[in-house]
């Protein structure tokens, strides 16, 4: 146990720096797009995300849905099960577990 | 490198809006399903108490230990 402790603490910091330098390329790739992509809405945004979904509502009335290509309704279902699957990332972050709640 | 996609606000807005509702959601039921367990709990304290008392009372009655000796 003991040897095994020392022979730990002798390799870990080549260890740790072997991971930082194949992540470091990595994170900054994530920033790159995060920064664009992932970041929270601001408040300018929000009447053009309420013309969209106007625009949603109003394709739904008029039955103009119905024109959409198979390809563009099979990529709106993804992007929609996308947002939902926020929801239940909230959901863990809320009950403080991955599976289950812990009571 | 590809560039980052610029994602439509209603989707940003919907993204968050889940995840906060998301987060709400966990927390109470969490504070729920918390309450529920001590509530059995304690119902199931009591429960067990109520029969050791009763096993308690057999046990006496076998031994022929009642006021009536």
């Amino acid at each position: 146990m003991a040897k095994f402790v020392r022979n730990f603490a002798e390799k870990a910091p080549a260890l740790v720096s072997a991971a930082v330098t194949y992540s470091k390329p990595r994170l900054a790739t994530f920033w790159y797009y995060a920064k664009v992509e992932l970041v929270p809405p601001t408040p300018a945004e929000l009447p053009a995300a309420i013309q969209s979904a106007k625009k949603i509502i109003q394709s739904g009335k008029t039955g103009s849905f119905k024109q959409l290509t198979v390809k563009e309704a099979m990529l709106n279902g993804l992007v929609t099960t996308e947002v939902w699957m926020w929801f239940y990332i909230g959901e863990i972050i809320g009950k403080r577990g991955i599976i289950g709640y812990d009571v | 490198m590809v560039l980052p996609v610029q994602v439509s606000p209603l989707i940003k807005l919907g993204r968050y809006s889940a995840l906060v509702r998301g987060m709400v959601y966990g927390a109470k039921r969490y504070s729920y399903l918390k309450h529920q367990a001590e509530v059995e709990r304690r119902g199931a304290e009591k429960e067990k108490k109520r029969l050791d008392e009763l096993k308690r009372i057999e046990k006496d009655l076998a031994e022929g230990d009642t006021i009536l000796k």
